[in-house]
């Protein structure tokens, strides 16, 4: 590929519905499957499909992500040409402009991109988790002649109206662009993937900057005014695992999709491997009395207790006796002898304490907290 | 005052010939993801000291590819840092520790060095010495050359001043002594020498039997305990293995694991490396398995060293022994036929 594609990441989200685990960063830095971050994908993503130029817009708690991808070395994106580029709000002479919405959050990077000089934009997610070869969605880009591609996914029809579905004629070019409606008529949703003509994308950014009641968003004002234009607009049936992590919930399922071969979402691929910061940590134990069933362990972990398919991020110590099923155990934890845990998500800095219970049933799902533990301590449960 | 190290990575060690075939000592894989050379640079490291020359003889290009420009240790810098340094020594150089000749070869190293002191030492013991103690210690002796020692012998370090190390490389063919090992066991005059007391975790891996001991010793908590310390990491390069699996019906006990790989089968009193996969009802007692290896259904492997790339295939049956275990060469493939 001759032409030059620039990466737009947008990691600015709260995840509010991720409760506690975002009061202190933002949602594309959680952890997420034994050793990731959600970031690692997109980000990945890029690396895997020869992109090398990215700039990461960041908003909401930046201080995690601009540390953690640093010069953006685990990525390869430590480069002299292009590589990462943090794209935090910044004040000009007009004063400080938060981010308003996904296409304001460009739209002030225009300078940015002016300077890229790209031929193609890729404006990605910073929150969502799949893999994908963008180089292949750019090329179909070309092939179809678009001016913007909206990658999207076939979802079930039950879940349809939490999308922003698209619908198309049999060529794929997009006929109608709708926000979570009520009563869907199509099954595609769409992805939060975009490939513009630079051109066309700066054109659009610049005049729905001037409309003042705009929400400044692609999917509720930048697409419809450019369907409305007429402008060729086709959408990328992608298939494959992918998933928006958006509540405690489906942080659970998407950690539990990494045990189900069936799933979808293969890690163990060195022709597509997640890249990440790695800690310099050893192997990890499973002493005598530990037991590990249908479970991924990370590095660093010392296992005595039992672990069944449950996710174990790094430098994790299971006493003996404790008892982990169907959960989500994040870095540096400790759970205490004859602590027994049931589809609990354990976040990172939370101990359990020794003999501690917290068995949910069938369908809920606990994201443990200090308070939780300290108010059973308080009840003189132990 | 303030050190710089080199580092032995030519020494010839005879009993690890197996390992060897295809690197030198200094990258044999150790503790699951390790090299040992992991363990004299991190310490290097842990202790402070950034100017740090890796003296190697063929074949190196294994030990190239682990250590690169030692960005894994930190060592990547501007001023000073890791220093690569290739010996003619053929077929791995001589069995002390601290070539002269070697250290000759590249005198300018030492030459331009800032530093006042320095530190020798080998790839082939494992521990968590800290030179920074051993300096001081050094110091306080008024002693010419100190040498570590622990409990059960020497760990091949050394401590002397720059200028001394000068003086000896310039001056070794007329007095006739090849190393600094040699230099120390000879105790030759006009020098002093002194010893260090080790207290800490430490193995020297100089055959194949200290090889597998000391791996299985692994396995210990208080090894574990006294070589993986939080406040000193031990460092390695990256490879970016997704957790390791553990699929229902595996049964794994008393097992060091690396990241990567996928235990279907039966793990006991063992160490895994990276990205190996353990088939369906295979076991596997008092192994060490190599990064990359593949061991396929029903396999019953005892005291077995698998290189790198073994691919060990369906029902294979082997069993060694503590003193003398099966050694598979790195990429050999076994079958059942040739199991019998």
């Amino acid at each position: 590929m001759n032409e030059k594609i620039v990466a737009m990441l947008l990691a600015g989200g709260q995840g509010s519905r991720l409760k506690s685990l975002t009061y202190d960063i933002a949602k594309p830095a959680i952890p997420y499957g034994g050793k990731y971050r959600i970031i690692d994908f997109p980000l990945s993503n890029c690396t895997n499909s020869g992109i090398s130029t990215v700039g990461v817009l960041t908003q909401y708690q930046p201080h995690a992500l601009h540390r953690y991808i640093g010069l953006g070395t685990p990525w390869d994106l430590d480069r002299h040409q292009g590589g990462v580029t943090m794209l935090p709000p910044y004040a000009e002479i007009d004063g400080i402009k938060w981010y308003a919405g996904t296409a304001s959050a460009i739209y002030q990077n225009i300078s940015f991109l002016q300077s890229c000089e790209p031929d193609y934009v890729l404006i990605l997610s910073g929150d969502h988790i799949y893999k994908m070869d963008y180089e292949k969605l750019v090329e179909y880009h070309k092939e179809k002649q678009a001016d913007v591609t909206i990658s999207v996914l076939e979802v079930p029809w039950e879940d349809a109206s939490r999308f922003g579905l698209i619908d198309t004629d049999e060529q794929m070019n997009v006929t109608e662009f709708i926000e979570k409606p009520e009563n869907p008529k199509s099954n595609l949703a769409s992805m939060g993937v975009y490939v513009f003509d630079w051109e066309i994308l700066e054109q659009y950014l610049e005049e729905d900057n001037a409309i003042e009641e705009s929400s400044h968003d692609f999917g509720k004002d930048i697409l419809p005014k450019m369907l409305a234009d007429h402008k060729k607009m086709v959408a990328y049936p992608f298939k494959g695992y992918w998933k928006d992590v958006g509540t405690v919930d489906s942080l659970w399922e998407a950690n539990m999709d990494l045990l189900d071969p069936t799933a979808g979402l293969v890690l163990h691929d060195s022709a597509w491997r997640i890249y990440s910061s790695n800690p310099q940590l050893p192997p990890q134990v499973i002493t005598e009395t530990g037991k590990v069933q249908g479970s991924m362990v990370n590095e660093g972990c010392v296992i005595s207790g039992t672990v069944k398919h449950s996710v174990i991020f790094q430098n994790v110590m299971i006493e003996r006796g404790a008892v982990v099923e169907d959960s989500v155990v994040m870095s540096g934890t400790h759970v205490g002898q004859d602590a027994h845990l049931k589809r609990v998500i354990v976040p990172p800095g939370v101990d359990v304490p020794e003999g501690y219970r917290l068995i949910n049933p069938a369908e809920g799902i606990t994201l443990l907290t200090q308070d939780l533990i300290d108010s059973w301590k308080g009840s003189g449960q132990q | 005052m303030n050190l710089m190290a080199a580092v032995d990575a030519s020494v010839k060690v005879a009993g690890l010939q197996d390992l060897t075939l295809h690197r030198s000592v200094s990258s044999i894989p150790f503790a699951g993801r390790y090299r040992l050379i992991d363990f004299p640079l991190s310490n290097i490291v842990n202790s402070d000291i950034n100017s740090v020359g890796v003296f190697a003889s063929a074949p190196f290009a294994s030990l190239i590819d682990h250590i690169g420009v030692g960005k894994s240790w930190d060592l990547d810098r501007r001023k000073e840092g890791l220093f690569f340094l290739p010996t003619t020594h053929k077929n791995g150089g001589i069995a002390t520790v601290g070539s002269f000749h070697d250290f000759e070869e590249h005198i300018q190293f030492f030459e331009k060095s800032r530093q006042t002191h320095v530190v020798v030492t080998s790839s082939f013991v494992v521990g968590q010495l800290d030179y920074k103690e051993m300096l001081a210690h050094h110091l306080a002796s008024g002693e010419d050359i100190t040498e570590a020692v622990g409990a059960t012998g020497s760990l091949k370090s050394y401590i002397l001043s720059r200028e001394l190390i000068l003086e000896l490389i310039r001056s070794h063919r007329e007095r006739r002594i090849l190393s600094v090992e040699d230099l120390v066991n000879l105790k030759k005059a006009p020098y002093t020498y002194g010893v260090y007391e080790y207290k800490g975790y430490f193995a020297i891996i100089d055959s194949v039997q200290q090889y597998f001991k000391e791996s299985i010793g692994l396995l210990d908590e208080n090894n574990r305990r006294l070589l993986f310390l939080p406040q000193a990491p031990i460092y390695t390069k990256v490879k970016d293995e997704p957790p390791t699996l553990y699929i229902e019906g595996s049964h794994v006990s008393m097992a060091m694991i690396a990241n990567g790989s996928t235990i279907i089968g039966n793990v006991k009193n063992s160490i895994i490396s990276r990205a190996v996969t353990v088939g369906k009802n295979a076991s596997l007692e008092k192994c060490i398995i190599m990064q990359k290896c593949t061991i396929e259904e029903d396999c019953e492997l005892a005291y077995v060293i698998a290189d790198k790339d073994v691919h060990i295939e369906k029902g294979v049956k082997l069993t060694g022994t503590a003193v003398q275990p099966i050694v598979l060469r790195k990429g050999e493939r076994v079958t059942k036929e040739d199991s019998q």
